[in-house]
């Protein structure tokens, strides 16, 4: 069996935090890969996939064949396409870059700064360069309005449900579901989960206006 | 000792020491003091409140708080989280290599922007370093107090890198180029033989498992974590433009035109914070350092309180009068400054000693004592994790960080796993300096 260095869990937990767990997790396996090949993805998935169910389930991806992460956002931009704001909940930091990149000029960008992990948010900011702004769930509904969406990142739909951040399930509640023009869910990892989907709760998918798939 | 001397010797050691056991009041207290002071220097007509105010080296509160708003500059530019990036690329996630680098970094760093701002940069960075290679609590302790040493080193080297230093500034004891070309060398060599003897002796990379996986999984991330993080040329281009105006000017504008080293420092931040618009007014409404402004003004009232008793000329006269050759003396006076300097904290020791060296100096060569005295408080500063400008900062930001081995042990630095490099750290400065007082006085 591939010996895997000691304390990746602490290790995974930085990367997760500021760059997400789908993006983390890709990241680690595509590293670990290069270094020990699948053989080293398995041992990181009975190490590390546990604990944390969405590198679990892209370490179980990548064994099935999958090299690359889709983060093309495509049919997501038509959707936002003359909202004034987008408040993202949640962050996957390479499909967030990407979809900075596009987003019209007009459009502002917020980020809810919460997360179950230590996060340095100032860091994470400082790679949009002033095109994403702070916000938390004391403040993110003065970004509310007709043309504002609600956006998050979702983990393995399946059926009816999917799983997202404890923290959407805070910020959408009936209150504020009405003061937002919609409601999008984009779904980064296209696979079920294979172990109890801990850091995460589940939703129903119906309660998203729209869910893209990666 | 007459009453005065005493009384005022009393309220500056007992608000020194209660400062030093109570950091989270330590403006309560040395405000207070200081306070006390006036009323007692007025009761005991040794001095009035005004000629204590007056008598404030306000020229180096100046120097402080301009250099503090160039730094902050900087900060915004992103240039110090960028170059920590660099140092970890060229690490390769090697624990040595991220210890020197990370050493030496600092070391440059501080020499240009004060201690805490360095470490307040630097230092999350290293700490997320940690999480990532899996070290375990030997090699954080030798490696974060080395940094922290640098931190002290570094600022001892340039005249412009830490309070003590600034101070020799400030007060014309010694000009600019004066101090830089002998204080770095000095610094320079305490570095060295410092990191020779852990890298050699001690060895905290020792227990370390350095996996290649590892060491991907480190740069991979770090990259990622940085990815689109770019310096801002339009803040730092004015901050480095006006920080190279000043330095040029404090070399080549003699002190006789009137053009001093405050006012240097003042129209050089003033120069750079004009050019950045809107933000050069937030930085000075929100990042002038009140409290290090506050403690030093509070500080140097206590100071100039006891001095205008004359006890700081009764102390330099007794050490002059000691049965010792002169060359003895000042040692015996570098060594005390390094140990009150551990027990008291830079700002307070280099206040008060500077009173007695600059008696010493009519006796030896200026730059011997200075460069001396501005070594050993360096010493001292690195003997205990309390006295160094930055321990207590770095001490918090490493127990937030929430640090575990790979066992799943909690790693803590505080005084204790300080103390070994400490002391190793202080023997070794103080022998630096030691070596450039004999060295210079013969």
């Amino acid at each position: 069996m591939t010996a895997l260095p000691e304390g990746l869990e602490q290790s995974f937990t930085v990367a997760a935090g500021e760059l997400g767990m789908a993006c983390a997790a890709w990241l680690f396996v595509e590293n670990v890969a290069r270094e020990a090949g699948d053989a080293g993805v398995g041992a990181l998935r009975d190490a590390l996939g546990r604990p944390f169910p969405v590198l679990d389930a892209v370490a179980a991806q990548w064994l099935a064949g999958a090299r690359a992460l889709n983060t093309d956002p495509s049919r997501l931009l038509a959707a936002v396409e003359g909202s004034a704001g987008l408040v993202v909940v949640g962050l996957e930091a390479f499909f967030l870059d990407v979809l900075v990149a596009r987003l019209p000029p007009d459009t502002r960008c917020a980020l809810l700064c919460h997360s179950p992990f230590d996060v340095d948010w100032e860091r994470v900011l400082s790679n949009y360069g002033g095109r994403v702004e702070p916000v938390n769930l004391e403040s993110f509904q003065a970004w509310a309005g007709p043309r504002s969406v609600l956006l998050t990142f979702a983990y393995g739909v399946g059926g009816h449900s999917a799983n997202v951040l404890p923290a959407w399930v805070r910020a959408t509640g009936e209150d504020v579901r009405t003061q937002f023009r919609a409601l999008m869910a984009w779904d980064v990892l296209p696979a079920p989960m294979f172990v109890y989907p801990r850091w995460l709760v589940e939703v129903d998918a119906a309660s998203f206006t729209h869910l893209f798939q990666a | 000792m007459s009453a005065p001397e005493a009384l005022l010797a009393f309220i500056l050691l007992a608000s020194l020491l209660l400062q030093a056991a109570l950091p989270s009041r330590r403006l309560v207290v040395v405000t207070t003091g200081a306070a006390l002071a006036a009323l007692a220097s007025a009761l005991l007509g040794t001095a009035t409140a005004p000629q204590l105010l007056a008598d404030v080296p306000w020229d180096v509160i100046v120097i402080l708080v301009s250099l503090g708003l160039l730094t902050q500059l900087f900060v915004e530019s992103r240039v110090f989280g960028v170059l920590a990036v660099w140092a970890t690329r060229w690490s390769q996630a090697q624990p040595r290599r991220v210890l020197v680098l990370f050493a030496v970094g600092m070391y440059v760093v501080s020499g240009l922007v004060n201690n805490l701002t360095a470490l307040l940069l630097v230092l999350p960075i290293l700490l997320i370093l940690f999480k990532l290679l899996g070290v375990r609590q030997r090699y954080v302790s030798w490696t974060l107090a080395l940094v922290l040493v640098a931190c002290n080193l570094g600022g001892a080297a340039t005249p412009i890198g830490d309070f003590p230093a600034i101070l020799l500034l400030g007060r014309g004891a010694m000009s600019f180029e004066m101090y830089l070309v002998r204080a770095l060398p000095t610094t320079l060599v305490a570095l060295i033989v410092l990191l020779v003897l852990v890298m050699m002796g001690v060895r905290p990379e020792r227990q370390l498992q350095q996996h290649p996986i590892s060491a991907r999984l480190t740069l991979a991330t770090m990259g990622a974590l940085y990815r689109n993080v770019r310096v801002e040329k339009g803040k730092l281009l004015p901050a480095a433009g006006w920080l190279g105006v000043m330095l040029i000017a404090w070399v080549v504008v003699p002190l006789e035109s009137g053009v001093t080293a405050d006012l240097v420092a003042w129209l050089g931040a003033a120069g750079a914070l004009v050019m950045v618009g809107t933000l050069g007014e937030r930085i000075i409404r929100a990042h002038v350092d009140v409290e290090a402004t506050f403690f030093l003004l509070s500080l140097f009232v206590m100071v100039g309180a006891v001095k205008r008793s004359g006890l700081f000329t009764h102390v330099a006269s007794w050490l002059q009068g000691l049965p010792i050759p002169p060359l003895a003396q000042l040692c015996v006076f570098l060594v005390a400054a390094g140990l009150l300097t551990g027990l008291f904290s830079a700002g307070p020791s280099m206040a008060a000693l500077l009173e007695v060296a600059e008696r010493l100096a009519v006796q030896h060569p200026p730059e011997a004592v200075y460069v001396g005295l501005a070594l050993s408080v360096c010493a001292g500063s690195s003997l205990f994790l309390t006295a160094a400008t930055a321990g207590p900062l770095a001490q918090a930001l490493t127990e937030r960080a929430d640090l575990r081995d790979p066992d799943g042990a909690v790693i803590r630095f505080g005084f204790l796993e300080f103390l070994p490099a400490g002391l190793m750290s202080f023997c070794v400065i103080q022998c630096v300096a030691l070596a450039w007082g004999t060295w210079a006085s013969l």
